[in-house]
């Protein structure tokens, strides 16, 4: 058993599992879609299973507390990132002004198996949202207002935006490049009841030159086009905010063969109802990442590297760095052999 | 023909000032100026020593004056990274310069090696550079901070295994002649590789903590990412053959060369190849 396990932690098969890695590692850059991902998982659990060997027959390294915890680190970090694959839950969301978060509207979901979180306790509303754009149009800060219940059920205001999400329940709310506007339209059909809804445009100001859509009402088969023509006060030249407080639009409906330009409040009549173009609001666009192992993961890595950092430590500092005498050598310093061996 | 800009006058001179470091480097090595009483008693090492510090200082100005002048540190276009690397490793190359006697003649390879990048930025536009917003978070600091001392510990790693496959020559055994035995070298440049490790490990955990706030995700392998795996993994490789097994002398030079030559190639070469290395740069 013993030397089955020793053959298991054999070095040899350390570097074999770490050049395979750097393969898998090398053919996984960029998430290519034809390469598995068990590319990685394969010399991962070879080093794992290694490693574990390694850590229970290895003197070198379980008589050695700081390499015995690196390893142990390292195995850990292994082993928390398989379960965070196994647990996480990534998708994508649009929120409109005033719309309240329910998990249904979560888009592209890709979740672990063992995925369990408490997304039905997640709640909060979106606000209104700035975007600083610098000279060229390119992207600065984020200002992205939320409503978040507290505990006694008010809700709260919290500016979100880029690098500091909205985290509610472990689900890590960020906002995206993705957002835009909205044009909030009443369907009168000739039967039936009048419905209320909005259709999200491209994003915006990354979509600027083609803020179209399309919808079917319900029950027909005419689809309706809508090209929003939008005045942001977008330029190039300068400094400018995205801000939806600021914009007016045009709504330009085509329909068979009608083209009808919309002001806010104007309806027109189509052919199987009557469209209004009650107002224009804003949505933004969220990525949503939940994965319960990575303060974890943190806390296991730093641990990791504290225990590298000693096992250094006491190493080096059983030898000097560098002998004084051993310094001003002549030419026969190539001839000189030093007692000291190893690093 | 372009106007100067504000922090230019300041990086040529302290270019220059690295400049005559590296020929007064390469004065203390040189078989011919041996009887020079300036080299035989090593105040060479006190010039070197002395216009790498100042270079340092005349960096630190040039730094100063361009982070006046856009708004933000050099964190951003290839001209701003190459001045701050040429900064930080100068500053970490001083400093094992200073406390590490024996190692000072291999400052003719290291310094060299930094004037790839002095020759580079030289020839960069000092354009002004856009601070995207994921560039706000203070984890930056963090990761940048300990990435220099990685780039700057492989450096200094350099210079040793340089000195070891240089002196596999005769020309190379004259040139670094007041060294120590490679027993030695090896053995100081593969502490500095312990220690790279450490700093490269901990850059890699702060550029995870950095990457999920900024991006929502702590690693997606992408071009910058893969590739610094790849230099975390080889240098653990390298780590594990050289305490493990005996290998010559030039050997662990040439390894110690090639993981500085992926991380190079990590610094400098993925996040400008790849339009996609990190998300937030654009």
């Amino acid at each position: 058993m013993f030397s089955w396990l020793s053959r298991l932690s054999s070095l040899k098969f350390t570097l074999a599992g770490m050049i395979l890695l750097g393969i898998g590692a090398g053919l996984s850059y960029g998430n290519p879609v034809d390469i598995s991902v068990w590319v990685l998982i394969v010399p991962l659990a070879l080093l794992a299973i290694n490693l574990a060997a390694a850590i229970l027959t290895n003197p070198r390294i379980n008589r050695q507390p700081g390499l015995l915890i690196f390893h142990i680190c390292l195995f850990t970090t292994v082993v928390l990132a398989g379960v965070g694959r196994l647990t996480h839950l990534d998708a994508h969301m649009e929120l409109a002004l005033g719309q309240e978060f329910h998990q249904n509207l979560m888009l592209e979901v890709r979740k672990g198996p063992w995925h369990s979180g408490n997304l039905d306790k997640v709640a909060f509303t979106q606000g209104r949202y700035t975007v600083d754009y610098a000279v060229g149009l390119r992207r600065g800060l984020t200002h992205n207002e939320v409503f978040v219940p507290d505990t006694a059920g008010r809700l709260v205001s919290q500016d979100v935006g880029d690098d500091r999400p909205l985290v509610i329940e472990r689900y890590r709310f960020y906002t995206t490049f993705n957002k835009g506007f909205s044009p909030i339209l009443t369907w009168m059909p000739d039967q039936g009841q009048p419905i209320t809804g909005r259709i999200n445009m491209p994003a915006y100001p990354l979509y600027d030159y083609k803020q179209d859509n399309r919808w079917t009402p319900p029950g027909t088969n005419e689809e309706i086009k809508f090209w929003l023509q939008l005045d942001t006060g977008l330029t190039m030249e300068e400094d400018w905010v995205l801000d939806g407080r600021n914009a007016t639009a045009v709504l330009i409906v085509t329909s068979e063969d009608q083209r009808i330009e919309l002001k806010l409040g104007e309806q027109t009549r189509l052919e199987h109802g009557v469209l209004r173009y009650d107002d224009l609001t804003t949505w933004m666009g969220y990525r949503v990442f939940y994965d319960p192992t990575i303060q974890w993961l943190f806390f296991v890595t730093v641990a990791g590297v504290f225990g590298l950092s000693h096992f250094f430590w006491v190493k080096l500092n059983l030898q000097p760095w560098m002998d004084e005498d051993e310094v001003d050598v002549d030419e026969s310093a190539e001839q000189v052999v030093s007692k000291k061996t190893g690093v | 023909m372009n106007s100067i800009v504000a922090e230019q006058p300041w990086l040529w001179a302290g270019l220059g000032s690295y400049f005559i470091a590296t020929l007064a480097a390469m004065w203390g090595v040189s078989p011919r100026s041996q009887n020079s009483p300036l080299v035989v008693n090593k105040k060479h090492e006190k010039l070197v020593l002395g216009f790498i510090v100042f270079g340092v200082l005349l960096l630190s100005a040039a730094i100063i004056a361009r982070w006046i002048r856009i708004g933000h540190g050099p964190w951003i276009s290839l001209f701003e990274l190459l001045m701050s690397q040429m900064w930080s490793l100068g500053l970490v190359f001083a400093a094992l310069y200073w406390r590490l006697p024996g190692l000072r003649p291999s400052a003719v390879i290291v310094l060299p090696v930094m004037w790839i990048l002095g020759t580079w930025v030289l020839a960069l536009e000092p354009g002004i550079s856009h601070f995207p917003a994921t560039y706000y978070n203070s984890w930056k600091w963090v990761h940048v901070g300990l990435g220099k001392m990685f780039l700057a510990l492989l450096l200094a790693g350099v210079g040793l295994g340089g000195v070891m496959i240089l002196r596999t020559t005769q020309r190379g055994k004259t040139w670094f002649r007041a060294m120590p035995s490679n027993m030695i070298i090896d053995k100081l440049a593969w502490r500095l590789m312990m220690l790279a490790l450490v700093f490269d490990s901990l850059m890699l955990i702060a550029g995870g903590v950095w990457a999920q706030d900024a991006w929502g995700r702590y690693w997606a392998w992408d071009a910058l990412e893969t590739s610094a795996f790849l230099t975390w993994l080889f240098l653990a490789i390298g780590l594990h053959v050289r305490l493990s097994y005996k290998v010559p002398a030039w050997v662990s030079g040439a390894i110690i060369i090639g993981i500085f030559a992926m991380a190079f190639s990590t610094y400098f070469g993925m996040p400008y190849l790849s339009p996609s290395a990190h998300k937030g740069m654009v």
